[in-house]
């Protein structure tokens, strides 16, 4: 059985496991698990304006944010909508996890950024050898999820806008 | 003039010398404000005479029903829990509380007009009403807020009547109120009427009680007939028809919130606020600014306020308290549980007018009994 | 003391439009000043011949003067946010239990806020700054519907010099707007405070308090150092109308700063 990463294109293993396994969104993570990541890793930086995807391009890679500012947005005609922004510690990209494996949303950098990046067909196939690394990822990816989820949710009530209402006291 | 009278001292005054009392509490510059029969029922008011008291009525009380019935006997405080309270004196159910001058972006509040309250004497408050009256002292009488009720109250003498003959709805007894009245009068009364008798055992309270009893033909009281009017009172506390658990009420309202019995009683509350009218220890109020045609003068008025109404919780667009179980749910946590957070103590003392004025007839004894029960079901249901 | 308890006439001095429905007003006494006030405190606003609102201070002024922020939401509010210079207006206060700013010395202070609950906040970061050495870190994180909606943003830089972070962020972005998007709980993890060591101050609409100290919670800061700022239909300010209570609470005495720790239950308890 090939060991992950060792036969495909992978990037170089410039991420030491440790250095991978500080960051906010390994946390507690077993370090065996780290180390298999970390073969499918590797540090990079990004200037300001960096477009790390378009909405709709294949979802090939994943990243945690270590440091900056990084805008996801929509284009209708005409338009750039910034849906959501994220900054150190946060994970950018959901759509690799699962098919069809394409971007929802574009990505920019904000700010200079640096982040770790990952190869996603790699993780994939790290997590299909090693369902206990799998289980691992995905709930952090779920908890993740879950709570921009709820956030999102938050945003539509609007709870900021005043209560439309003829009479305020009595 | 027999022995000084002091307070702490006891005299017994014949019936036929009420009339001398009420001259003397006039002669003090009191107004004497007591019970009566008008309209079909037992209200307060200004009394010109002694002969203005109730003499030889009574009433039938249960929950939502009240009858006068004429008594065997011509006691004059034989009967209970009227429609009204002694909070309407004291806590009016309209106050202005000032008025102003507006005029080019400014506005000039006027000076204090009926700054003196008028002396009332008080007369005929059971013990539960005696009780009642402290409770809003704690809550309205430190002066420091928008009443006037410091000033109103200091202008108060009161003449209690203690109770030998409880009322079908009343358990003051289980809340500690009553039936004898605790301390805060100036004059008590206990009203003694066998065969063609007809005496008041009076209990002097203080230096006030004690100057308007001097004016007054009293002799001392014999031992035995002081025996027999406690006795009397006490055996009252027997015979209430309705009682409440005598401890954890206020633990058992806070674990009530997610109760289902709320829902039962929603089902038949009709959210009129009678309870909250009739209860001598509500005390909820709102103020109203108003201003004439002109724009020039404007006023600010306090009026009562219940917390049945919709707008009471009003808050960004809409009322907290939506729904009819959740308030009543706060009225009886309030009056029985939160009130011991806010004022010190509880703020039922057990005189059933609620039960009585409600016109579905809800009893909260009745429904405090059934969240003990459901509470204790729940509390078993959780221990295997 | 009988009579009730009167405003006291204050000036409108200044206007300062924060928002399309927001202002802040500088209020200088005109009658003798009402009691110095603590942070969170509120006054009760009378627009004359209208009626009163209970609005929290955002701050003093020179010689007794003070800072009250009003949103217009009724015809009180509206004449409020319409008065202009020389008005007079009436106030009657302060009351209220204040955020007790200076219990968070000696750790870090995060405060967050919630669209117009900066205003009830500012008073609180101000005195903080104004003592900045007792405090280690000092974090302000605000979320607002949209960067058109931000109350005291003129202010942000200046806090900023005086010792404080800031992070602000937007539910809905304008065009050009290149600062944070999300719901103000989410920069959170990224405040860098010492959970053990963090007094949290946090006011805004109720659902986005909760959220806020739930989320504060497993980040491990104790339930008793977050403090929110309750709000429900307030009439006299003195607690004697009854309208103000939540449970035990009556909120013009007990509130409107209260614990996370007091809060928490009473705010699980729908319809209270």
């Amino acid at each position: 059985m090939t060991a992950p990463g060792a036969s495909q294109d992978a990037p170089s293993p410039g991420a030491g496991a440790a250095e991978l396994g500080g960051h906010a969104f390994l946390r507690g993570m077993p370090e065996r698990y780290v180390a298999v990541l970390a073969r499918a890793c590797r540090p990079t930086q990004v200037p300001e304006g960096y477009r790390f995807f378009a909405e709709g391009d294949p979802a090939n890679l994943l990243w945690l944010i270590r440091s900056g500012h990084v805008a996801l947005d929509l284009h209708p005609p005409g338009r750039r909508l910034i849906v959501e922004t994220l900054g150190k510690g946060d994970l950018l990209g959901l759509s690799w996890l699962v098919p069809p494996y394409e971007w929802q949303f574009g990505a920019t950098a904000v700010q200079d950024t640096i982040l770790f990046e990952l190869d996603a067909a790699l993780v994939r196939a790290a997590c299909d050898a090693d369902p206990g690394l799998g289980y691992e990822l995905l709930r952090r990816v779920m908890s993740a999820a879950s709570s921009r989820l709820q956030a999102a949710r938050i945003r539509m009530l609007d709870l900021y806008a005043a209560s439309s209402s003829v009479r305020d006291e009595a | 003039m027999e022995d000084p009278i002091q307070p702490g001292s006891t005299a017994l005054m014949e019936a036929t010398a009420l009339g001398q009392l009420f001259a003397s509490l006039h002669d003090a510059g009191y107004a004497v404000i007591g019970p009566t029969v008008r309209d079909g029922a037992i209200i307060l008011d200004e009394l010109a005479a002694a002969s203005d008291l109730p003499f030889g009525w009574g009433v039938r009380l249960e929950p939502g029903g009240y009858r006068l019935r004429r008594r065997a006997d011509s006691a004059a405080f034989g009967h209970s829990a009227g429609p009204q309270s002694w909070k309407q004196f004291l806590h009016p159910p309209r106050e202005k509380l000032w008025s102003a001058r507006l005029a080019d972006g400014a506005f000039e509040i006027g000076a204090d007009e009926d700054a003196t309250p008028p002396r009332l004497a008080f007369f005929g408050v059971r013990p539960c009403d005696l009780r009642a009256i402290e409770i809003q002292d704690q809550v309205l009488g430190s002066g420091r807020g928008n009443s006037r009720y410091a000033a109103r109250r200091d202008a108060v003498l009161i003449v209690a009547v203690n109770c030998t003959e409880p009322g079908e709805t009343c358990f003051c007894s289980s809340m500690g109120t009553g039936p004898g009245a605790g301390p805060g009068y100036d004059l008590a009364l206990t009203e003694l009427v066998t065969g063609d008798r007809h005496d008041f055992l009076v209990d002097v309270g203080t230096p006030a009680g004690a100057s308007v009893l001097g004016a007054v033909p009293h002799a001392p009281a014999a031992a035995s007939t002081v025996e027999a009017a406690r006795t009397a009172v006490a055996d009252a506390a027997q015979h209430m028809g309705r009682s409440m658990p005598a401890t954890g009420l206020r633990e058992l309202m806070a674990g009530s919130y997610d109760a289902a019995r709320w829902d039962d009683v929603a089902s038949r509350c009709l959210t009129c606020g009678n309870c909250t009218l009739a209860c001598p220890t509500c005390f909820c109020t709102s103020v109203e600014d108003v201003t004439d045609l002109s724009g020039d003068h404007a006023e600010r008025w306090q009026h009562w306020a219940s917390c049945f109404d919709l707008d009471f919780s009003y808050l960004h667009g809409g009322p907290v308290r939506v729904s009819p179980e959740s308030r009543y749910r706060q009225w009886l946590t309030h009056k029985l549980g939160t009130w011991h957070d806010q004022f010190g103590s509880s703020g039922c003392v057990g005189c059933g007018r609620c039960i009585v004025w409600c016109p579905v007839g809800i009893d909260i004894t009745e429904e405090v009994a059934a969240l003990q029960a459901e509470a204790q079901q729940t509390e078993s249901g959780r221990t295997p | 003391m009988t009579a009730p308890v009167l405003p006291a006439r204050y000036r409108v001095a200044g206007r300062q439009e924060e928002t399309h429905d927001t202002v802040t007003l500088d209020l200088w006494p005109v009658d003798q000043p009402i009691p110095a006030y603590q942070p969170g405190q509120f006054t009760m606003l009378y627009a004359p011949g209208i009626g009163e609102v209970p609005v929290s201070i955002s701050g003093t002024g020179p010689d007794a003067g003070l800072v009250q922020t009003v949103r217009a939401v009724g015809a009180v509010t509206r004449a409020l946010c319409a008065a202009g210079p020389g008005r007079l207006l009436g106030v009657r206060g302060p009351y209220g239990t204040g955020w007790d700013v200076a219990s968070a010395a000696d750790g870090d202070l995060l405060i967050v806020a919630g669209g117009i609950g900066l205003a009830p906040l500012r008073g609180a970061l101000l005195s903080a700054l104004g003592h900045r050495d007792r405090y280690r870190r000092i974090v302000v994180l605000i979320g607002a519907r949209s960067p058109t909606e931000l109350v005291f943003a003129r202010e942000l830089d200046q806090w900023r010099c005086s010792g404080a972070e800031a992070e602000v962020t937007v539910d809905q972005p304008s065009a050009g707007w290149t600062g944070h998007v999300g719901v103000v709980t989410q920069l959170l993890p990224r405040a860098g405070v010492d959970p053990a060591r963090t007094t949290a101050l946090v006011c805004g609409p109720e659902v986005m308090m909760r959220l806020t100290a739930r989320q504060l919670l497993p980040l491990g800061v104790p339930a008793r150092r977050i403090r929110v700022s309750l709000e429900r239909n307030m009439r006299c300010g003195v607690a004697e109308c009854g309208h103000c209570q939540l449970g035990p609470l009556l909120l013009c005495r007990d509130g409107p700063v209260v614990s996370y720790e007091v809060a928490a239950p009473l705010l699980a308890i729908r319809e209270l």
